[in-house]
């Protein structure tokens, strides 16, 4: 027993001792550092295979591009090419370097580097970069000159906005080691290159002396990892972060008014839809690929639900009143993409219109069982309604979308399942509605090529390798795509885009509820220059090209380093460290006497 | 203890073992999934690149085929490489095992430790205001979820009075290390460590008062007592010794799913062990991963409780024998 009371003892005494130590060694630093915090983990820092949103945010401080994005509206604006010059037919640009280009460990960042990047990605078909290198090839005339082609006419150029990874340290990785590789080598062009990784734990980056944007005023950025939301909240609140991505919605109202703290919704063009099944075209159909119910395939039928859901209530009551009511998709964070409808032609919640078409259309009651048959003495219509697991507001608006069916006469039976199931489920076609939603990228080609009747799913047997969930398709909107893909007149384009958009708004197969925002916080009483993108309604971390952490600036009151344990907190420790051994002190004193008292 | 009855011991855990390893298989492809489908959602892959990505994951060929690799890869202590991080699976399990077995490891022992001796001194004391006392506050405790208690304290001693990091193993951005570095990560540890030996201590504290309470009844103590000798000896050498035997078996097991986690108590605290990792592999799904960290729990639970039934063996001359 009185080995395991010393050793009880030695512990409860080492714990205290850290408690006292650590305060200890909070003493002022010089170094300035922008600490963030973040719910979900970064996979890889490798720009070739990452997909998760942590990822993005380290290759944007990390990687320069070719040519920028400007915060406010996504125009493109010089880079590492201070000018380009376009041929001719638009196939063909020449970028011009910045003059004394170098990697952060001092190396020249030449033409060379910028070539490399694409014709490599291009030939071993590098997961993030094939969409936008998949056509180009590029040529090194010389240390400061770049000739970029396509082989089709390409609307996205010159916009070049891959990551330029350094080839004197990527060469060493042959085509099958590239895609394993960690890339926490450190080397960079961007403002900020990485330090220290740790899954799990943080990311810390530091200041690039050699940035062409000139070198930050902030030393460090750390990416600080919560599994807790509430602790991050609580964290920011303290002072231990000084902005908080993905804030918890309990705690956005709260923070909102919180004074010295700016809360947002940053609109990145991402959406939460609720997606009926359309029912295939006749010639896409799949053996063993299902349309959903019969009735879905009926685009009156689509219409009257349509009309049964209410935005503005879905937003209110489950969101949290967060998020812009929805029209068409959104193809771009960009909001020039997304076509006007008036009024008079959206489907407004109008539950007496929705039931008037259902009885135009011959659905109607006949048993007076309050649910609505088939025409011509069918069945009672009952919906296969997939509430999805991992999402904040599915279950929640399935209440409510079911109220609302049920009220004009449409049954539902709900199931709730995860993502991975969800998916299958899908591919297969069997399922009438669920919801989800898309984060979109800048272009609106990627976004808008997933409802091409090209990704409808084509085998039963292997359903998930395509990416339209609306099972539902349409012959003008691919030969729209097709002319925006190629079309090199921006106004001709955003003119195509919109059309397309309309034609799948027309066909009431997917409902957006909401345009939505990442909740983010930022502490305002030690930098400054915080910059959102786009402007206005976007975010400010983890934007698309995130121009914020270069432009920070720490404000005239905020005392260096910050982070440390203020005096008081110190007090606190000693005297818990003492209370602690004094209760275990006199713990042992008790059993000592205890014997001497027998 | 004969050796028979140890190699027999020792048969019956790698027949569980190998019963795992195959168990473990099948166990995460009951849900038939596409990890590639639900980890590449809105990247815009080509269909070939989505392709070649499954054959790289190994998930092209036949459920048969896929098991028969599965069993070569795991004979040959090869684990795979994560779906998610594209690093082995030994490795990222291996980065993670050592936060999770000081945290847990260091918790399981503390309460271990006070939770005997409260359950101790509440038996010996029956009835009396010590074992009042700390009955309530072992009931308490034990029924008190540990997630409820790791946010209180969190709330209290880490926001309210900031005595401590609301999270993490270590200061992000400081170079500390050495001594620096392991106070550092005490500080850190300190509230998930107590919310976990409070957590706990009930159920030691209470099967060893109930155990010792048993004991007690037993005729040799009376004799004991009859020969004179004090009080503190006839507990602490014939009593305790008696009654600790079951809650040796609860130790044992428990420091099996030390290795485990404790997924509730790291996620509140952010703290980067198994446990937390358990839970994204599980979204991915990561295969490999979710595989390889089975595999490490079954094996420490499976040799934990050969090392308990060994243990029993040694301690009570009852089992040597049977």
């Amino acid at each position: 027993m009185r080995t395991l009371r010393s050793f009880a003892l030695l512990l409860c005494a080492l714990t205290a001792l850290a408690a006292v130590a650590v305060a200890r060694g909070a003493d002022g630093e010089s170094t300035t550092v922008f600490t963030v915090g973040f719910p979900g983990d970064y996979d890889t820092l490798n720009p070739v295979v990452g997909v998760e949103v942590p990822d993005y945010e380290i290759w944007n401080l990390q990687y320069a591009t070719l040519t920028d994005k400007a915060a406010a509206d996504f125009a493109t604006t010089p880079g590492l090419a201070e000018s380009w010059e376009g041929s001719a037919d638009g196939k063909t640009y020449t970028y011009t370097l910045r003059e004394g280009l170098t990697w952060s460990d001092g190396t020249p960042l030449t033409a060379d580097d910028i070539a490399y990047t694409v014709n490599r990605a291009k030939a071993e078909e590098w997961l993030n970069y094939t969409s936008t290198v998949q056509n180009l090839t590029a040529k090194a005339i010389d240390d400061r000159t770049v000739e970029i082609a396509s082989s089709v006419p390409d609307p996205k150029l010159p916009t070049m906005d891959v990551y330029v990874v350094p080839k004197h340290i990527w060469e060493k990785q042959d085509a099958k080691a590239v895609t394993k590789y960690p890339a926490t080598d450190g080397v960079g062009s961007g403002p900020f290159t990485l330090v220290e990784a740790k899954r799990g734990q943080f990311i810390r980056l530091k200041a690039n002396d050699g940035y062409w944007g000139g070198r930050p005023a902030v030393d460090e950025v750390v990416f600080r990892l919560f599994t807790n939301a509430d602790a991050m909240v609580a964290a920011l609140e303290k002072g231990e972060i000084d902005a908080a991505h993905d804030v918890p919605v309990e705690s956005f109202e709260r923070l909102s008014s919180t004074d010295g703290i700016v809360a947002l919704s940053g609109e990145q063009g991402g959406f939460n839809e609720i997606s009926v099944n359309g029912g295939r075209p006749e010639s896409e159909r799949v053996e063993g690929i299902g349309n959903g119910h019969p009735a879905l395939s009926d685009i009156e039928f689509r219409k009257a639900i349509a009309h049964a859901i209410d935005k503005q209530t879905l937003i209110e009551r489950v969101n949290a009143g967060l998020g812009r009511p929805g029209t068409t998709i959104s193809p771009s964070p960009n909001q020039e993409w997304i076509p006007e409808i008036p009024e008079a032609e959206q489907f407004t919640f109008d539950l007496e219109k929705a039931k008037q078409i259902l009885d135009a259309a011959g659905y109607k009651d006949t048993n007076g069982n309050g649910v609505r048959e088939m025409p011509n003495g069918g069945d009672d219509i009952t919906l296969d309604y997939v509430v999805r697991s991992e999402s904040q507001s599915a279950a929640g608006d399935a209440e409510f979308v079911t109220g609302w069916l049920k009220e004009i006469g449409v049954g539902t039976k709900q199931r709730t399942v995860n993502d991975a199931t969800l998916t299958e489920i899908i591919g297969k076609g069997t399922y009438d509605l669920f919801e989800w939603g898309w984060t979109p990228f800048v272009d609106p080609d990627p976004e808008l090529s997933y409802f091409t009747c090209g990704q409808l799913s084509k085998d039963p047997e292997d359903p998930t390798n395509y990416y339209n969930d609306a099972n539902w398709c349409d012959p003008s909107y691919d030969a729209d795509y097709k002319a925006q893909n190629q079309e090199l007149d921006h106004d001709k384009r955003v003119e195509i885009v919109h059309r397309m958009l309309r034609t799948m708004y027309d066909a009431a197969v997917y409902h957006v509820t909401w345009y939505e925002g990442d909740l983010q916080a930022y502490r305002t009483d030690r930098f400054e220059g915080w910059l959102r993108q786009p402007a206005d309604i976007g975010p400010v971390l983890f934007s698309n090209t995130s121009p914020t952490y270069a432009k920070l600036t720490p404000t005239a009151s905020s005392g260096g380093g910050g982070g440390g344990i203020s005096g008081g907190a110190i007090a606190g420790i000693v005297v818990v460290g003492l209370l602690v051994l004094a209760g275990v002190a006199y713990f042992v004193m008790r059993r000592r006497t205890a014997d001497e008292r027998e | 203890m004969s050796v028979k009855l140890v190699l027999l011991k020792v048969l019956g855990a790698l027949a569980t073992l190998a019963f795992v390893v195959v168990f473990n298989f099948f166990l995460f492809r009951v849900v038939d999934s596409d990890p590639v489908a639900n980890l590449f959602r809105g990247r815009n892959l080509t269909q070939e690149q989505r392709q070649e990505l499954r054959q790289q994951f190994g998930l092209d060929g036949s459920k048969l085929h896929q098991f028969g690799a599965y069993l070569e890869q795991t004979a040959k202590l090869n684990l795979g490489r994560s779906y998610i991080s594209n690093e082995p699976v030994s490795e990222e399990i291996w980065s993670r095992a050592w936060p999770t077995i000081a945290l847990v490891g260091v918790s399981t022992l503390l309460s271990t430790i006070f939770g005997v001796m409260m359950g101790i001194a509440a038996a010996w004391k029956r009835g009396s205001k010590t074992d009042y006392g700390s009955t309530v506050f072992t009931m308490a405790t034990y029924s008190m979820p540990d997630f409820w208690l790791g946010i209180l304290l969190l709330v209290t001693l880490g926001v309210s009075l900031g005595l401590f990091p609301v999270g993490g193993m270590t200061d992000p951005g400081s170079d500390a290390t050495g001594l620096a570095l392991l106070l550092d990560q005490a500080h850190h540890m300190f509230l998930p460590a107590v919310t976990l030996t409070v957590a706990y201590l009930g159920e030691y504290a209470i099967v060893m008062r109930s155990s010792l309470l048993d004991t007690m009844r037993e005729d040799y103590l009376t004799l004991a007592r009859a020969k004179g000798l004090r009080d503190i000896a006839v507990r602490n050498r014939h009593a305790v010794p008696n009654a600790i035997l079951p809650v040796i078996t609860l130790i044992a097991i428990n420091f099996g799913f030390v290795l485990s986690g404790a997924i509730a108590v790291e996620t509140i605290y952010s703290w980067p062990g198994l446990g937390r990792l358990t839970y994204d592999a599980l979204n991915g799904p990561d295969l490999p991963l979710l595989q390889g960290l089975f595999l490490v729990f079954s094996a420490a639970v499976i040799f934990f409780n050969l090392v308990s039934d060994l243990l029993y063996a040694y301690l009570d001359p009852r089992v040597r024998t049977a």
